[in-house]
């Protein structure tokens, strides 16, 4: 994983890890730029809650829940069960926070 | 005023329509000189001119490199760095090397009216002060030219308005307008009645953005100030509410009971298949398409050039092109090259979109029936349909 975080809903960052490549400030256009998607999408009658965008074998995991946006940055690509996993992982940890993703 | 400036680029035709623009800004002595080789540029005394458009990249040489020679000789001059492509390092090493503005080349005559009309906003003796700290009060100016200027350039910036009566922020991230408040009201509603305090004529003090605010405006800036500036032109209503878009009728509603004029979009029940070509027609041998919903084609335009069972062909070409300028912005925000491929997962319908240099496929499949086995199969067939 090259960089994880959580977005609120008012963009703001509410924690995050990252190598020094990626700033914060892009953690958060990123983050607005994939809510922006999603929420085109439910415009269009057609609501997601989680992406997956590849870039090579580079993979750019989001979802939205109530509060905000979750993100995950990867250095591999993806599959469902990988997927499975990852959210098998952070969803408690988001939880323990206060923060639901269902 | 302007009297003296130098064009610098290796584009003649766009030379030509500039210079036009610019000797708009002046008098009947107004020079504008056009030089398209870089090295004969650096034998002229730059400090003869008030104004220096230079392109980022020029035959002979690197102009952000360029920019910084000239600017160390001439600090008094005002530059204005021309790119064929908006990318954020090309725009952050421009203003670190002191271009006072970045600007996205133009193409149309409706795009160089708007340059021209940003470049006048930097002779205007009303323009945003860049060191407003100390100020109580910005200076008066034209709202619509100021929110213009910044978002051509792809500022980040809050602009703190304040009228006779009132005050309001409207925050500019990278170029766009994304929220707009003041006392009472927010989002699209309250940029459309910012503009129009005072005539358009206010105070204006431009605050530098340090946090990305949150976004109430999703429309792009041009088609926002198109709508500003026609507000006898009482077109349909789009709001957004709770991500739904929603249209009211032009006539204002009298009264909370009028409300009930508001009118979802139909549903989509009626699709209208046979689009050519269809799926199960396509695959003649190589991988067969998966059984999905709809899936389209669009190139890197956004023209819709194939599909089957769309609904509404245009508005399937939108959103597919928006998405992926989307994620080209996310490409650079991580400084990759390119995005290939998006999954979007729903708890009805999944969407996948692969992307290649020619164009970018979108396939809606419905959750219930859908693996990811299938998923796999339609990003193959795109492979194949490519070569």
């Amino acid at each position: 994983m090259i960089a994880a975080a959580f977005v609120s809903d008012e963009g703001k960052l509410t924690g995050w890890c990252a190598n020094s490549v990626i700033s914060p400030d892009n953690l958060c256009f990123i983050a607005e730029t994939c809510r922006s998607i999603l929420s085109a999408n439910r415009a269009e009658q057609r609501p997601a809650h989680t992406g997956i965008a590849a870039f090579g074998n580079r993979t750019l995991v989001f979802r939205e829940g109530a509060s905000g946006l979750f993100m995950a940055y990867l250095d591999s690509p993806t599959d469902d069960a990988v997927l499975e996993w990852l959210f098998d992982q952070v969803t408690p940890l988001l939880e323990s926070e206060g923060i639901k993703l269902d | 005023m302007l009297h003296q400036a130098l064009i610098l680029t290796s584009n003649r035709e766009y030379a030509q329509a500039m210079r036009q623009g610019l000797l708009k800004l002046g008098h009947a002595q107004t020079r504008i000189d056009v030089e398209l080789d870089a090295v004969r540029a650096m034998q002229l005394a730059p400090q003869q001119y008030e104004l220096i458009l230079l392109d980022t990249v020029l035959d002979a040489m690197d102009g952000l490199q360029l920019l910084l020679l000239i600017k160390q000789q001439s600090p008094g001059s005002k530059f204005i760095v021309v790119s064929d492509s908006v990318d954020e390092t090309s725009r952050a090493v421009a203003y670190q090397n002191g271009a006072d503005f970045f600007l996205e080349r133009p193409r149309t005559p409706e795009a160089f009216a708007l340059a021209v009309e940003a470049i006048r906003g930097l002779f205007d003796p009303g323009r945003i002060d860049e060191t407003p700290q100390d100020e109580e009060e910005g200076p008066v100016m034209n709202i619509m030219d100021i929110v213009r200027m910044r978002c051509l350039s792809g500022d980040s910036v809050l602009l703190l308005v304040r009228s006779q009566y009132q005050t309001g922020d409207i925050f500019i991230f990278r170029g766009e307008i994304f929220h707009a408040q003041y006392p009472g009201k927010s989002g699209e509603s309250a940029f459309q009645d910012m503009v129009h305090w005072d005539g358009g004529v206010v105070r204006i003090k431009a605050i530098k953005l340090t946090h990305i605010p949150p976004r109430t405006i999703e429309i792009p800036y041009r088609q926002l100030l198109d709508a500003a500036g026609k507000p006898e032109v009482q077109g349909p209503n789009i709001r957004q509410k709770s991500g739904e878009l929603f249209v009211i009728t032009s006539e204002p509603p009298l009264d909370k009971a009028a409300l009930s004029v508001m009118q979802e979009a139909p549903p989509r029940q009626e699709m209208t298949p046979v689009f050519f070509p269809t799926p199960n027609l396509v695959a003649a041998g190589g991988t067969p398409l998966p059984q999905l919903n709809s899936h389209w084609k669009v190139n890197l335009s956004g023209d819709l050039l194939e599909g089957s069972q769309m609904a509404e062909p245009d508005r399937c070409a939108f959103i597919t092109s928006f998405i992926y300028r989307k994620m080209a912005d996310v490409a650079v925000a991580l400084e990759l090259d390119y995005f290939n491929q998006l999954t979007l997962l729903g708890p009805h319908l999944q969407q996948v979109l692969v992307a290649d240099n020619m164009g970018v496929r979108h396939a809606v499949f419905d959750t219930a029936w859908t693996t990811e086995e299938l998923r796999r199969q339609y990003v193959k067939w795109c492979c194949e349909q490519s070569f």
